[in-house]
């Protein structure tokens, strides 16, 4: 389990994130929706230890109980947009997580390897970003963040940039990754269909300053939601994100 | 096929120019003394080209150790720059001022200091293409894209491994641009040092062709000057596309 306590995140005098605490348990999935400017990246990118420089935060942030630092490699981060290197290789790339963590070029390849079949991405090793469609590289920034063994990861909006039909594909294939190798998922969206269908849990933020004004957890088992459950779910949560609260 | 119609405007407009100014010499009747025809240009090319040659080859030979030098010395300050951002502060106003001295005056200052040798060559060729290649280099860097940048941080990457990892890459391209840029001025500023005072040189050449009254020798240094300029700048391609990794994998168009 993850903990988050008390997290404020400031820039001058404007507070962007306000006391905001969470949890993220193993092997679940948790969404964070909420209007643009809430903080939601602000968050996501203080729990990846990479808060731009002018923004400072308070906050304590414990796995099991134990305070980390970070970064840590017990958390992945992945950018909005797949972030793929184009000067490296698809391998290269795959593996730029475990080189970065130390690993040998050959280890980190050979870790890499046998993992290209099960994402769909058998035989692009030698290729280049640019040489594959959207959704296979975002198979492969998937791969990269999976590879790294995390317990957590961080995900910003990590289909808002694939076309329908290819968003709907990788989304069942992302469940389907994630039975075989279960993480514990912090996944912010746009997106109420995506999150009501993915998640086991959303969160919901108001903006200025940047909380957490619902906690719903979505008991049913995904397979099970029914077409009517979930635009009951999606209409109560469109409302929380139209609702003004800054009374 | 594809090449020839590319460069066949180019060609043809070239042609045309020197057909013109070879008419209007033959027709007109000026003396070749004042200004020759291309063909006489050429003819004094042929009859000298032993000496041009040892001449041309000295004028290479200080380019190359002088860009050389320059080259490496713009990286290491790109990189001292990069990291240490308030160097960037108080050499860049340095540097920019560097650019603004006239070789014309400098020159002779150098010959003056350091001799008819290498050295002086090497620094003025130093001094004119250093400048583009650090712009070039720090401009790159700063096109390294936030997104890379985080990702490598949020895997616990240092300064050192990002700088390797993302910053280096990213400024492939405009280390390049600025190598094409100062390539084009590396061999007129050997020319120009040369000029200033050399035992041998295509520059010392163009002195005394002038003071000969020569202008076809004078011309045909400036056929030469171009050639190795060419020269210099079809390296940096080879080299460009040699170490490049994406040789034959571009994505198909």
């Amino acid at each position: 389990m993850l903990r988050v306590e008390a997290l404020t995140v400031t820039a001058r005098e404007r507070t962007l994130v306000e006391n905001l605490s969470l949890d993220l348990e193993d092997g679940r999935i948790t969404c964070l929706i909420g209007p643009s400017g809430c903080g939601k990246t602000s968050v996501i990118k203080w729990l990846a230890g990479i808060l731009p420089a002018g923004l400072a935060a308070a906050g304590k942030l414990a796995i099991d109980g134990r305070d980390i630092s970070r970064p840590d490699p017990a958390i992945g981060y992945q950018p909005q947009g797949d972030a793929l290197f184009p000067w490296l290789t698809i391998a290269e790339n795959a593996a730029l997580g475990l080189e970065v963590a130390g690993a040998s070029r050959t280890s980190a390849r050979a870790r890499v390897a046998p993992l290209f079949p099960a994402f769909g991405l058998a035989g692009t090793e030698e290729l280049f970003p640019d040489q594959l469609s959207s959704g296979m590289r975002q198979r492969v920034a998937f791969l990269r963040t999976i590879v790294r063994q995390s317990r957590f990861i961080l995900l910003d909006e990590p289909f808002s940039a694939l076309d329908a039909v290819t968003r709907m594909r990788m989304q069942l294939w992302f469940l389907a990754r994630l039975e075989a190798e279960p993480r514990g998922v912090l996944m912010v969206t746009h997106d109420l269909r995506e999150a009501t269908e993915i998640a086991d849990r959303v969160l919901v933020m108001a903006a200025a300053p940047g909380r957490i004004v619902a906690d719903i957890p979505i008991e049913t088992p995904r397979a099970a939601r029914s077409e009517a459950a979930l635009a009951d779910l999606r209409q109560s949560l469109k409302s929380l994100l139209l609702e003004d609260f800054s009374s | 096929m594809e090449t020839l119609r590319r460069i066949l405007p180019a060609l043809l407009i070239a042609a045309a120019i020197l057909a013109a100014w070879e008419l209007y010499c033959v027709r007109a009747g000026v003396s070749p003394l004042l200004l020759p025809a291309p063909s006489d240009v050429a003819r004094a090319l042929v009859a000298n080209r032993g000496e041009i040659a040892g001449h041309a080859l000295s004028t290479a030979s200080v380019t190359a150790l002088g860009f050389s030098v320059s080259v490496a010395f713009a990286f290491l300050a790109s990189v001292a720059l990069h990291f240490v951002p308030p160097l960037e502060r108080g050499l860049m106003p340095l540097f920019v001022v560097s650019q603004t001295v006239p070789l014309i005056a400098l020159a002779p200052l150098m010959i003056l200091w350091f001799g008819f040798g290498l050295l002086p060559k090497t620094l003025l060729v130093v001094l004119v293409t250093f400048f583009p290649m650090l712009v070039s280099l720090l401009s790159g860097y700063a096109r390294a894209a936030q997104d890379h940048l985080d990702l490598l941080a949020s895997m616990g990457a240092g300064k050192v491994a990002l700088f390797r990892r993302v910053y280096l890459p990213s400024a492939r391209a405009a280390f390049f641009a600025g190598l094409r840029i100062s390539g084009t001025y590396a061999i007129v500023a050997a020319i120009f040092a040369e000029y200033a005072g050399a035992r041998r040189g295509i520059g010392i050449f163009i002195l005394s062709a002038k003071n000969n009254f020569r202008a076809d020798l004078v011309l045909a240094a400036v056929v030469v000057s171009s050639v190795l300029t060419l020269g210099l700048l079809g390296v940096v391609r080879l080299i460009e596309w040699l170490s490049d990794r994406r040789r034959g994998h571009h994505a198909p168009r």
